[in-house]
């Protein structure tokens, strides 16, 4: 029966086990999230006297928003993402015993924490990183910041990523089990699908961007300086990956949501095709939005309105999941869990925020609260709560299969509801500062918004306090919970026929899939218990 | 326990193991820790002014990594596996180091286009050097011939003929770098054209620069491959054709040097 699981401290260091790695970036991830909280709440604190310098300097200030920012999205959303939920779930989603280069894979981690260990330096030693997580030229050049530090960052993180993206999409196209066609994958593993796809092709533009930025700090070059070059350039190739980053945090978000959604509103998922092909659409349409960062930087005008179609058009394919969600919760037997609650509440937080984003693409609107709180309040609905609720509510789901225990559900429940009440709230007043035009990224605000900011503080700390609650319940049911049965949620998906947690070899042997992972209802899936029978289990003889 | 249990994966034997022949391996660590030093060293060198630590260090970084490879590929081949999934794998890493490449021509363009001379004013007479160019691509092209010649004597068997060919693809590459290292030679000591004289010379530097180092990483798996072709079957030959690819992409990468970056500036096309 194959060698017997390695054990000890050496079966973690040494693994190239993607459930061992996946805990690790989970753990690792989760470490980089509470770093970017308690930054954000050391921030909230300062503005609560926003008209001068308080509690930190201003010239800190610049340094926690610049970690805050590359910590969370950077060392938190894509490595969760792309380095816990893909390795947990992708080999158990389509069939295999590991990824096609576990090796590779485990390479992939150890840069991730090297870029880490660079990021940490970055905050503590002198010549502090305060050039914003985008490393803007010429201040990221001429300034005191030791710009070093952010660009090797970046190389670390985005060899990691290369290597995860040649790796999972290998492993996506090579090691489906037998039966696994594309169309019965899990929504899931095609929203991971289009992520990787887009790492593989935008990462290498933003490690070139970065990499210049370098040779004109250090040797002199002129790349993004006015003499001759151009600083736009840098701003341009920044953000043809920048902006793509967002949707790779937002497909497999996408994909999770939806699994959730089916297995709790026990329903097949609502147009599993258009699913798929708005998913693919925004991988690719991702591409044809960046310009919208740079609509007040003097790029041509055709351009902007170019990319203003894009970035419009791309509310298509989201706007379509929504709906696709929506349909998929209309007659269905809801079955409010904590994951469930997550997933719903992430469906209007989401909503919020993209909206915002469309006002946000059009050029007339854009040029009135470019770099404003308007544009903060956006992405911290879209991309920082939404996501990172979801992500909460997706470690929730799948912490039965990976722990073998059951999470605490009003624990679980009292977390969300704090998370999505402070959420909510928390940002709501940048909007208005942002239409009055109060530029972001100022450490000194005008003193007649300290009544909105502060209401803006004060629910922050009741969604960290929520986050914080979440993480706590994890820590403690990974110790104590109860144990869990092999498929709590009755899910016809895949991973959900094995034991739980997973044995180490995954299957005993690869399964033969007949159907797919949403086929509730139909009647060998009917009734609660041998819904897990029926659907994605496997069949060979 | 679990009625999905009975009905599906555990009923089924055998086949156990397959592809999870690694659980434990100690060379990612190791390759990972080589990669860390490296931007450390350059760290510790520039921006805080240590330069005999920092020169120190990336010896320990180069020989760490070097030997991190190294062990790793050993593992590989005590295994004796070929599992044949790498040529999927190297076509998509090739879509992404097109992407690199992309970014650079893109940005090169970018700042081409709209000015009023290009190269600059301040161009020394006789860059870029379009002969030297010529003679190059004639090494390159050339070299793509010659592996793949090698490839077609593998497919039918011949592991010697194909070492041969490999050779001379390996004889043709090197005089390409060489002859580029002495290029740069030229320019800077000669002709006085360095990497932050202008805009021209700082993307002539850098991506020449980025090429050369991929010519590199190619011959060094043809080396490797020189050194491994015991091992090819007619069947069994992934690595020959991984080693293949990476190194027509880098051809044709180059063809895309030589009309941007020297054909354009020589006849300053579009002026």
């Amino acid at each position: 029966m194959g060698k017997p699981e390695p054990t000890g401290i050496k079966a973690w260091i040494f693994t190239t086990d993607h459930k061992k790695i996946a805990v690790l970036y989970l753990v690792t991830s989760l470490v980089f999230f509470v770093v970017g909280l308690l930054l954000a709440i050391i921030m909230r604190t300062k503005l609560l006297v926003p008209d001068r310098e308080f509690l930190i300097s201003n010239e800190l200030y610049n340094v926690f928003f610049t970690i805050h920012g590359a910590a969370m999205v950077l060392f938190w959303m894509i490595p969760v993402l792309l380095g816990f939920f893909a390795n947990y779930l992708i080999p158990l989603m389509i069939g295999a015993h590991d990824v096609a280069f576990p090796r590779v894979n485990a390479l992939s981690y150890w840069m991730y924490v090297g870029a880490c260990l660079i990021a940490v330096l970055g905050l503590v030693l002198p010549g502090r990183l305060d050039i914003g997580w985008t490393g803007y030229p010429p201040y990221s050049v001429t300034g005191p910041a030791n710009t070093a530090l952010y660009v090797f960052a970046v190389h670390l993180l985005g060899a990691s990523s290369i290597s995860g993206a040649v790796n999972f999409i290998t492993t996506i196209i090579t090691l489906r089990a037998p039966g696994m066609t594309w169309g019965r994958l899990n929504l899931t593993v095609w929203g991971i699908f289009g992520s990787f796809i887009i790492q593989l092709i935008g990462v290498p533009v933003l490690a070139a961007a970065v990499t210049l930025l370098l040779f004109d700090k250090y040797l002199g070059t002129h790349f993004y300086d006015t003499n001759g070059g151009n600083p736009l350039l840098y701003q341009h190739l920044f953000w043809f990956y920048a902006h793509p980053a967002v949707y790779v945090v937002a497909l497999p978000v996408f994909g999770i949501v939806s699994d959730i959604v089916s297995t709790f509103a026990r329903k097949r998922i609502f147009g599993y095709t258009s699913m798929v092909i708005a998913m693919m659409i925004i991988t690719v349409l991702g591409f044809e939005v960046w310009v919208h960062h740079l609509y007040v930087a003097g790029t041509l005008n055709w351009s902007r309105i170019v990319f203003m179609w894009g970035t419009i058009l791309i509310g298509v394919p989201t706007g379509i999941k929504v709906f696709n969600w929506l349909a998929t919760l209309h007659k269905g037997s809801i079955d409010l869990k904590t994951p469930m609650l997550y997933a719903l509440g992430f469906i209007a937080l989401f909503t919020i925020g993209g909206i915002t984003g469309i006002a946000n693409g059009l050029v007339g609107f854009d040029i009135h609260v470019h770099d404003t709180h308007w544009v903060v309040a956006h992405f911290h609905y879209v991309l920082a709560l939404s996501m990172s609720m979801l992500v909460l509510g997706g470690i929730y789901y799948w912490f039965p299969k990976m722990t073998g225990k059951m999470y605490d559900e009003k624990l679980g429940q009292l977390g969300f509801w704090l998370t999505l009440v402070g959420a909510l709230i928390a940002f709501f007043p940048h909007f208005m500062m942002g239409v009055d035009g109060i530029p972001r990224r100022y450490a000194i605000l005008p003193a007649e918004y300290t009544g909105m900011i502060r209401i803006s503080s004060l629910f922050s700390y009741i969604a960290i306090a929520g986050f914080f609650i979440t993480i706590w319940n994890y820590i403690k049911s990974a110790r104590s919970g109860a144990p869990a049965p092999a498929n709590p949620w009755n899910s016809l998906s895949l991973e959900w026929t094995i034991p739980s947690p997973p044995p180490f070899y995954n299957f005993e042997k690869i399964p033969v899939i007949t159907s797919d992972p949403y086929e509730y209802g139909k009647p060998e899936g009917h009734g609660e218990e041998k819904g897990a029978v029926g659907g994605h289990a496997a069949h060979h003889h | 326990m679990d009625s999905a249990m009975e009905h599906g994966v555990s009923a089924a034997h055998g086949d156990h193991g397959h592809h999870h022949e690694v659980e434990l391996s100690i060379w990612p660590l190791i390759v990972s820790v080589g990669g860390f030093l490296i931007p450390l060293s350059f760290i510790m060198a520039f921006p805080w002014g240590m330069s005999s630590i920092g020169m120190l260090l990336s010896g320990v970084a180069v020989v760490v990594l070097i030997g991190g490879l190294f062990g790793w590929t050993n593992e590989i081949y005590a295994n004796k596996k070929d599992v044949g999934l790498s040529k999927v794998a190297i076509v998509i890493f090739i879509l992404s180091e097109a992407a690199l490449f992309g970014g650079l021509f893109g940005g090169y363009l970018y700042s081409m286009l709209p000015a009023d001379n290009w190269p600059p004013l301040n161009t020394p007479e006789g860059v870029p050097p379009l002969g030297l160019a010529i003679i190059l691509s004639v090494f390159l092209i050339t070299s793509s011939f010659t592996i793949h010649i090698g490839e077609e004597k593998l497919e039918h068997g011949d592991a010697g003929g194909y070492k041969t060919w490999l050779i001379v693809t390996i004889i043709l590459g090197a005089l390409f770098a060489l002859l580029m290292a002495y290029e740069w030679f030229e320019l800077i000591h000669e002709k006085g054209f360095y990497i932050s004289l202008n805009t021209y010379s700082t993307f002539f530097f850098t991506i020449t620069g980025f090429h050369a180092s991929h010519v590199i990483v190619g011959l060094v798996m043809q080396i490797f491959c020189v050194l491994m072709t015991k091992s090819f079957t007619k069947e069994k030959h992934t690595l020959a054709k991984t080693t293949g690819l990476y190194w027509h992409f880098v051809d044709g990468i180059w063809l895309l040097v030589v009309s941007l970056i020297y054909i354009i500036p020589y006849f300053k096309v579009g002026q």
